[in-house]
């Protein structure tokens, strides 16, 4: 297991199979498909930084790597993709086996350029918040003063536009002195990048111009008219501040029986248009606040009589509101003016009930943007979270812009999609499979923002087939990947980081294959896989339409059963890969590689990706979201929770996810990822109550109880968005966020007794060696 | 008294007459004017008849007039024939030395800071000046118009008024003017009027009225014999009487003997009565038939050349001859003989009806005093004949029109007592059950009060038990004096809430201003804030007056000011295609909790947008923006637009579509426009709004920064302040039609978002029913509307007019101003439809078929040789002729200066109709030379380029505009303050701040003065004699 993390810490790439099915059918056997999880920004000092243009081979333009063959003498080098041989530009006159250029170093497969000379000075980044106000006082109080923060935090030369938004928008035109003045729209209506122009008085005194592109300082506008509104930090923090103070509740009256009217569309909509005319093309972000589901104009999710509930999963399954897929194309459309534009959405949606995160994350999600779900804005979830965004410390985001991710690959492998925060850019090439799965139809995808953690799951097709003529075709047996990620680093300047892999295929299915196999990858890979065709048959359920190909939902049935789906695959795969006899169950064994891939898939059954049923739509999209940005650590941790339990008899240590992890004299640390839970038994809860650790003597149980605390506090500090922390005892209410993640292996109808005090877990969920017992049988038939 | 008798007997004057009469003879005699004199005496120059004379002459006239009333009373002041009825306010300020103005601004002081509102100067320190309520009143009970309940307790009249004034050493407008502080301003009611009025030119109608006596018989007076006469077939002996015919009663304009007419009473202009009494009935007697009086207008046939009628119009006996011969021969009409306009002389005390019967109102340009005895006064409502034809075929063959102008918020007379209001409780008012009408004075209660007839519908109604009471012997209620519903032709009722559709509103003030480059450029963006940051400080203090302001170039940009301590917050509406507010509370704000704000504001905005670069002005937007700020509301939103509207709904280029699209939204809205601008802006489109929402436009071209802040102060100014009501909604019944600044929405109501003391509103009817003889013909107005002080009222407006089945009788009781006002207002009318030549035309043939009519129908004896005009309408040619020749109907005019003028007659008052095409010429460069106690504005010339000297200064103003005509620069101190003094008087008089420009011989300045002297002759347009002698001709014709 640990080569994959050797492998992950160099080049930030985990794949499914490290040694790959070298054909069509063979991979397709295998159940799991061949596929990466890929970091393209993962931090690593030693990777180098070359301050030069990289070198493209002419055919393919693929860039010179560590695995290019270079004739030294002839000066030339053979493209690994293409086999197309490439003169050596004169600069690289001096190569010889002893004068190697860094990108041929065979340990740096990644590498990284710095884009030189050619692009001008650098363009600060921009934020513009699109703040709600319609809360209740309380809660604007905690956003202010959350927001006051962030702007202190901004960096100075970042420049901040500022819009609010209720039953109307309203532009703030920070840059006029006199007095506060705001450009108000309706929220009824959609304002286009035209009216803005046309509106917000960018042509004032002067004639538009007829033709041509119309926008940023570069195409015809003044700088002095987009410094109306989107001015740099140093200068506006006192009109920021201003009105930030001055914030209030949305004046329009509201009738009890009435939600809010909210244009939380038509907000985001002005918000693009506003930045697509200002400041196309350069990094900027649109910070959303948002604290209630909109319900006014075009991307409301909810009508605003009270009377009516805002969609379930259960709406969503049967037939589903009307409003829900108009709401998701309104913003698929914002999400395609901002990918344009190469501009991100932030969502930081805090409130009780939905603010319609599901119909909103198709925007956020292919604009690489941030969410951040929270009961309020008070609630250190948000808060922590905000800070970290601007913070600079060790765990900084390392928040970048404008992102375009390119790959390359040998002949025989091709591209389904992409999986993740980005959007294909419809860059239709050889690579691209006819089967498509999530963004895909293409060999190069916008990531408009992306941050050191940002993992993209690429899902590849073997197209190789079985015959003569492939064997003659490729020499070796290895397959050449090569991931480009061009980049406004967060320092401003353009980057390309470019990653070169190889990997050995192996003809027939087999043992060797299984060397191969990363068990996390491949959880994490059917964990996305599974919510991306739960989603897409739910999109297609909605719609009752099919939707392009290009969204890759055409290969999924409309009736898709996430669970049926699961477990026929593990048991098509423990059939493939364990060892038995035929029909005897109880022969059944799996080898050491592939050992815990059942759990992950008894967890990933029971996790919040597959049973909804527990959360609302927007809870499912904000942990998809999650679970599709995330590196594959990460992503396990979110199937399957971790849990290290702390007592006098030992050290901190892990435990099974199961119930008879938990003992009186325990305490227990879980993290599901979005939370953290730590459990005290009944006994140290006993004893904390009675105050022992602050007596004299005690200083031990004092420690332990620190101990998880800080633990907890170190999980904390390097999560974005920040987990929830629930301090709980056993038998207290707050203990069910542990027990819902426990293993039932003890409930109340089992027949094991719990071990003296132990819990039980009221449930008709099948435990785990339940699970096994019918996994074993059916897998030997 | 319905006295079903005679023809005359409508007349009510018999009653008096004989009283009357009997004073000064001379009085008697006048009836001329009366009657359908027909003026033509030839040589006679009408009564009246300083027009004749030569300047000079004519002061000695009035001063001798006795007319004024009792000496030293400032009131003396007698007004011109056409000046207004007293305006309310007292007159300016004559302290002016120079400063003062009266209505607003100062005279000169257009380059001064304009004081309040005229108030002098030193005015300005006491509190309010308020237009109306002089600042004393306003604290007192009476409240300014529509005042609070109290006022109408008392006797004060509402309206700034007067006496309440008088006694109080501040005049209310501020008023200066010794003459105000003296004695009440006008004249001293009463006493002024009633008796000594007589004098002159039989004085005012009261004392004629006598004359025609249905019991001509009782009278004591000269005239019987005459009398006699007209009993008889002819019908027109009943015109006889006045003596004023005499002698040549009916001068044909041929007539000869010029030395005649000269000794003839009336035109003397010193002529003073007593001189032509005798005289002038012999003839009369004599020509029993006499009445006619034709104005014969001999030479028609050829020779005549305008100016050489030579011998001033010879008295031709009455029926003399027809002269036809005469005619022919190369006599000339002399133009000093045609009919002109007369001043009046005095206050004269009118009663609305008398002996049972409706009087006839007097001339409304005249200076009156109404009491109310159960028809309303004729400011409020009067009808274009005072007699109601029986039949609609009677008022076909007259060709006159039948409508009433509606003016229900007039200012009254200061001496007038105030409008009663009327409780009901929770009964609301008495109703007839089937046509809705609102109890008055002519419902009939029968069957010892337990029913009432429905003078409207004849329906009889059970009398609600609370509101019964016995009858007394005379079949009235015993009660019917202590009711004033019962005794009064106006009352107004507390409105009870069937009629509310929501809780009455406070006042609403909504201010646009375009801050455009070319607005702010022009300086009317500073005017525009300055003008509205001192109003404010005026602005009427209801409980809770509420305004609001934005201003918009290619954006609406609204204003939050509810901000205790902070600055306050723009809101930008940038979508003029789909207008909105930005918030629904906070725009609109009491004015107590935002002045402070609003003025620091104000103070900002032109250097907020000094910069502006914004050329486009999204005009419609902003005012659809506006409404629907105010769309809980209701109020007025005063728009202050500078360049055509070019951006958003209603721009140009969609305006057919625009007008539309704000009524539908303009609910309780009224909308005012004030055009500062230097260039074209669509007055047409732009006036659409305002004429459907009982609104105004304001017209300042060419806009200068310089002169005309002063007067967009005032003018703003006086609207907000002038009496006035808010949500108003007016009916009548059987109306066929009506004209004026409203909106319909259904046939018979018309709905007012507000209502003004300036607005006034013709009604016109359908005639298809067959009236008795000796019955009374009923009008009733009502007017719904909510107070500044957001009273919901009821102002119910009753006239009730005796029926006649004589055609004679018809012409005799025309009422000449009001039948003209019907004719402006239909030819304003009809500009958008046809081409101008046609309406010209039309109003040509409109005179010459009444003439023809006449002539046909009642001097069919005379000479067809004869120009005969009936007395009533003896100025209607003249009229006329200035209608065909005014800036609306010119074709060389600019086409904003017509749309303008279009909009402005729509809702003129009849006070104002005539001035405004037949201006005022005041010769201003002898002022210093005239006593102190004379007028303050000298004698108006007539319209001729004779009057016109080289080394004179005039001045010549339409209530609108005052062109001051020089030819050489001689201003010298002592005069300009007297002109100052003019001007403003005429301000007040106007209740418009008069627009001074001066024009110079040789100019085009010039050019555009001497077009307003409708009597020369004109390229392709008649001059005054050809006039006449066309419409002579085109009788003849018609005749033949």
């Amino acid at each position: 297991m640990s080569e994959f993390l050797d492998l992950e810490a160099q080049d930030g790439i985990r794949m499914t199979w490290n040694i790959i099915p070298g054909t069509k059918q063979d991979a397709a056997n295998c159940v799991v498909p061949v596929s990466a999880i890929y970091t393209p920004l993962k931090p690593n000092p030693a990777i180098p930084v070359l301050p030069y243009a990289p070198l493209r081979c002419r055919m393919c333009r693929s860039i010179l790597n560590a695995f290019s063959v270079v004739d030294f003498v002839a000066k030339i080098w053979v493209c690994p993709f293409c086999f197309q041989r490439n003169h050596f530009p004169q600069h690289y006159s001096t190569i010889s086996e002893n004068n190697l250029p860094a990108e041929l170093f065979p340990q740096f497969t990644t590498v990284e350029y710095i884009s030189t000379a050619e692009t001008g000075p650098v363009a600060p980044p921009v934020f513009l918040f699109v703040v709600d106000t319609c809360m209740i006082e309380e809660e604007i109080g905690y956003l202010k003063s959350a927001l006051a923060q962030a702007i202190e935090l901004l960096p100075d030369q970042s420049l901040v536009g500022f819009i609010t938004f209720g039953t109307y928008v309203q532009v703030h035109e920070l840059g006029f002195g006199l007095l506060q003045k705001s450009y108000v729209f309706k929220g009824t209506k959609e304002v286009t990048k035209e009216q803005i122009l046309d509106q917000m008085g960018f042509f004032a005194g002067k004639t538009k111009p007829t033709t041509g592109v119309i926008a940023g300082a570069r195409d015809g506008l003044s700088a002095g008219n987009i410094a109306r509104f989107l001015l740099p930090a140093s200068e506006c923090e006192f009109v920021l501040n201003s009105i930030i103070e001055e914030l209030q509740k949305d004046p329009w009256p509201v009738s009890a029986d009435k939600r809010s009217s909210r244009c939380t569309g038509v907000a985001l909509s002005v918000a693009a248009s506003l930045l697509g005319v200002c400041v196309p093309g350069s990094g900027a972000r649109i910070m959303a606040f948002v604290g209630g589901p909109s319900t006014e104009g075009p991307g409301s999710i909810v009508s605003k009589s009270l009377s009516e509930p805002i969609r379930s999963h259960k709406d969503l399954d049967k037939g589903s509101p009307q409003l829900y897929t108009k709401a998701v194309k309104f913003y698929e459309n914002i999400s395609k003016q901002l990918v344009d534009q190469g501009h991100v959405l932030d969502l930081f949606a805090c409130a009780l009930d939905q603010v319609g995160i599901a119909e909103m994350k198709v925007a956020v999600e292919r604009t690489g943007g941030i969410v951040v779900l929270a009961e309020s804005f008070g609630h250190s979830v948000f808060k922590d979270s905000l800070r970290r965004i601007f913070q600079t410390s060790d765990n900084d985001l390392d928040l970048s812009f404008n992102g375009i991710f390119e790959i390359n690959c040998s002949k025989d492998v091709k591209i389904q999609g992409i999986i993740g925060p980005c959007t294909s850019l419809e860059k239709q090439s050889p690579l691209s499979s006819d089967t498509v799965v999530g963004q895909g139809n293409t060999s190069a995808w916008k990531m408009c923002g992306l941050d050191r953690k940002t993992s993209l799951c690429l899902i590849f097709d073997i197209a190789k087939k079985d015959g003569p003529d492939s064997i003659v075709q490729s020499a070796s047996n290895q397959f050449y990947f090569q991931f480009l990620t061009y980049y406004q680093h967060h320092g401003g300047q353009m980057r390309l980081r470019a990653t070169t892999l190889s990997r050995k295929w192996v003809a027939g299915s087999g043992s060797e294959l299984i060397a191969g196999f990363d068990q996390e990858a491949a959880a994490a890979v059917m964990a996305r896989l599974v919510s991306f065709k739960m989603e897409a048959a739910h999109n297609l359920h909605v719609a009752f339409r099919l939707l392009s190909q290009y969204d890759g939902y055409s290969l999924v049935p409309a009736d898709f059963d996430p669970i049926r789906w699961l477990d026929r695959a593990l048991i098509t795969f423990c059939s493939k890969f364990g060892d038995y006899h035929k029909e005897t169950p109880s022969s059944f064994s799996l080898s050491p590689r592939l050992s815990i891939f059942p759990q992950f898939m008894f967890n990933l059954r029971r996790s919040q990706f597959v049973q909804v049923f527990n959360n609302s739509p927007d809870e499912t999209a904000y942990f998809t979201m999650m679970l599709n940005r995330e590196n594959v650590a990460n992503a396990v941790v979110m199937i399957q929770p971790s849990l290290i339990s702390y007592s006098f008899q030992s050290g901190p240590e892990p435990v099974l996810l199961d119930v008879t992890a938990i003992a009186a004299d325990r305490i227990l640390l879980l993290d599901s990822y979005f939370t953290i839970v730590i459990f005290h038994g009944i006994t140290i809860a006993q004893w904390r109550k009675a105050g022992y650790q602050d007596q004299e003597g005690h200083e031990s149980f004092a420690q332990l109880l620190q101990a998880p605390k800080e633990e907890a506090d170190a999980i904390i500090k390097e999560r974005f968005p920040v987990p929830r922390l629930v301090v709980c005892d056993q038998y207290g209410s707050q203990a069910r966020f542990l027990l819902a993640k426990l293993n039932p292996s003890v409930s109340y109808n089992s027949d094991n007794p719990p071990p003296p005090g132990g819990d039980v877990i009221f449930t008709d969920d099948v435990s785990f060696q339940v699970f096994m017992d019918h996994l074993q049988r059916l897998a030997v038939q | 008294m319905a006295s079903p008798q005679p023809p005359f007997a409508a007349q009510n004057p018999t009653g008096q007459g004989p009283g009357q009469g009997q004073g000064p003879p001379g009085a008697g005699a006048l009836p001329g004017a009366f009657a359908n004199l027909q003026i033509s005496r030839g040589s006679a120059p009408p009564p009246g008849a300083p027009r004749g004379l030569t300047p000079q002459q004519v002061p000695p006239a009035f001063a001798a007039r006795p007319g004024p009333p009792p000496p030293g009373s400032a009131g003396a002041r007698p007004t011109f024939p056409g000046s207004p009825p007293a305006p309310p306010f007292v007159r300016a300020p004559t302290a002016a030395a120079s400063a003062a103005p009266p209505f607003g601004g100062p005279p000169g002081a257009v380059a001064q800071p304009p004081p309040p509102y005229g108030g002098p100067p030193g005015a300005a320190s006491q509190p309010p000046p308020p237009f109306g309520g002089p600042p004393g009143v306003v604290s007192q009970t009476p409240p300014p118009f529509g005042g609070p309940p109290a006022a109408t307790s008392q006797p004060p009249p509402p309206f700034g008024g007067p006496p309440a004034a008088a006694s109080q050493p501040p005049p209310p407008f501020g008023g200066s003017s010794a003459a105000a502080s003296q004695a009440p301003p006008f004249g001293g009611p009463p006493a002024a009027g009633s008796q000594p009025a007589p004098p002159m030119f039989g004085g005012p109608r009261p004392a004629f009225p006598g004359p025609p006596g249905p019991t001509a018989a009782a009278s004591p007076q000269p005239m019987p014999p005459s009398f006699g006469a007209p009993q008889q077939p002819p019908p027109f002996t009943g015109q006889t009487p006045f003596g004023g015919l005499r002698p040549g009663g009916q001068t044909p304009f041929a007539a000869q003997s010029a030395p005649v007419a000269q000794q003839l009473p009336f035109m003397g202009p010193r002529a003073n009565a007593p001189t032509f009494g005798p005289p002038s009935w012999q003839p009369q007697g004599a020509g029993s038939g006499a009445m006619q009086p034709p104005i014969r207008m001999p030479g028609l046939p050829g020779s005549m050349q305008p100016n050489t009628l030579g011998p001033p119009g010879t008295p031709t006996i009455p029926y003399s001859p027809h002269a036809g011969t005469q005619v022919s021969t190369p006599s000339k009409i002399d133009p000093n003989q045609i009919p002109r306009p007369m001043p009046e002389a005095s206050v004269i005390i009118y009663e609305t009806r008398q002996g049972g019967q409706a009087t006839v109102p007097p001339a409304a340009s005249s200076e009156f005093i109404v009491k109310d005895n159960g028809n309303c006064s004729p400011r409020l409502m009067r009808c274009t004949v005072n007699q109601i034809p029986c039949t609609g075929d009677l008022l076909t063959t007259s060709g006159m029109p039948l409508a009433l102008m509606v003016q229900p918020f007039a200012l009254p007379h200061p001496s007038e007592e105030p409008i009663q209001l009327v409780d009901f409780g929770e009964m609301g008012p008495i109703r007839c059950s089937r046509c809705k009408a609102y109890i008055n004075p002519f419902m009939r209660f029968v069957d010892q009060g337990r029913h009432f007839i429905c003078n409207l519908c004849g329906f009889r109604n059970d009398t609600p038990r609370d509101y019964m009471c016995n009858l007394g012997p005379d079949g009235r209620r015993r009660d019917a004096d202590e009711r004033p519903e019962l005794c009064r032709g106006t009352v107004e009722f507390v409105a009870t809430k069937e009629f509310l559709v929501r809780d009455p509103m406070p006042a609403v003030y909504f201010f646009l201003i375009d801050v455009s480059m070319n607005a702010v450029q022009t300086g009317a963006t500073a005017a525009a804030c300055s003008a509205i940051a001192q109003a404010i400080s005026d602005v009427p203090e209801g409980p809770g007056t509420m305004v609001g302001i934005a201003t918009f170039d290619s954006a609406v940009h609204f204003y939050s000011l509810k901000r205790a301590q902070q600055q306050p917050l723009m809101l930008i509406v940038p979508d003029v295609q789909d207008v909105y507010t930005p918030l629904q509370t906070d725009l609109i704000l009491p004015v107590s909790e935002c002045q402070e704000n609003l003025e620091q504001l104000l103070e900002s905005i032109p250097t907020m947008f000094e910069n502006n670069r914004v050329a486009d002005s999204a005009f419609g937007a902003a005012m659809k923006a506006g409404f629907l700020a105010m769309k809980s509301t209701g109020g007025k939103l005063l728009v202050f637009q500078s360049v055509l509207p070019s951006l958003g709904v209603g721009s140009l280029s969609s305006r057919e579509a625009e007008g539309r699209a704000n009524i539908t939204t303009g609910d309780k809205v009224c909308v005012d426009v004030f055009l500062t601008t230097q260039s074209y802006v669509d007055i047409a489109s732009i006036s659409v709004v305002p004429q459907t929402t009982g609104g105004r436009v304001y017209y300042y071209y060419p806009f200068s920064a310089l002169s005309d802040p002063a007067k967009l102060f005032n003018d703003l100014r006086w609207n907000i302040n002038r009496p006035q009501g808010f949500e108003s909604v007016m009916r009548g019944l059987q109306v066929q039609d009506y004209f004026g600044n409203f909106c319909k929405r259904v046939p018979t109501d018309i709905d007012l978002p507000a209502i003004d003391s300036d607005k006034t509103v013709m009604v016109t009817f359908k005639h298809d029913d067959k009236l008795q003889e000796n019955a009374e013909c009923g009008f009733q107005c009502a007017l719904l509307y909510t107070t500044v002080y957001g009273q919901r009222r009821i102002r119910v407006i009753n006239l009730s007019l005796s029926c006649t089945s004589l055609l004679s009788n018809l012409f005799r009781y025309a009422d000449l101003e009001t039948q003209f006002a019907c004719f402006l207002k239909q030819a304003a009318n009809g500009i958008s439809t046809s081409p101008l030549p046609r309406i010209r035309d039309e109003a040509t043939n409109t005179c010459i078929n009444i003439l023809q009519s006449y002539r046909k129908h009642c001097a069919s004896v005379t000479s067809s040789g004869q120009l005969i005009l009936p007395e009533a309408l003896k100025l209607l040619p003249l009229y006329t002729l200035a209608l065909v020749k005014s800036v609306g109907l010119r074709t060389d005019g600019r086409l904003d200066d017509r749309s303008y003028w279009m909009s402005l007659v729509s809702s003129i008052s009849v006070v104002l109709a005539v001035p405004l095409v037949f201006p005022r010429l005041i010769p201003i460069h002898d002022l210093t030379s005239r006593a102190d106690d004379d007028s303050i504005i000298p004698s108006p010339l007539m319209l001729n380029s004779e009057n016109v000297q080289d080394d004179g200064i005039y001045l010549l103003e339409n209530g609108e505009d005052g062109l001051i005509y020089l030819v050489l620069d001689q201003f010298d101190n002592e005069l300009s303050r007297k002109v100052n003094e003019v001007v403003n008087e005429i301000r007040r008089q106007r209740c418009s701040y008069l627009r001074l420009r001066l024009c110079r011989r040789g100019e085009p300045s010039g050019d555009f003065f001497r077009s307003f002297l409708i009597e020369d002759k004109a390229p392709g347009v008649f001059s005054y004699v050809e006039f006449l002698v066309h419409v002579h001709r085109q009788i003849q014709s018609k005749m033949t």
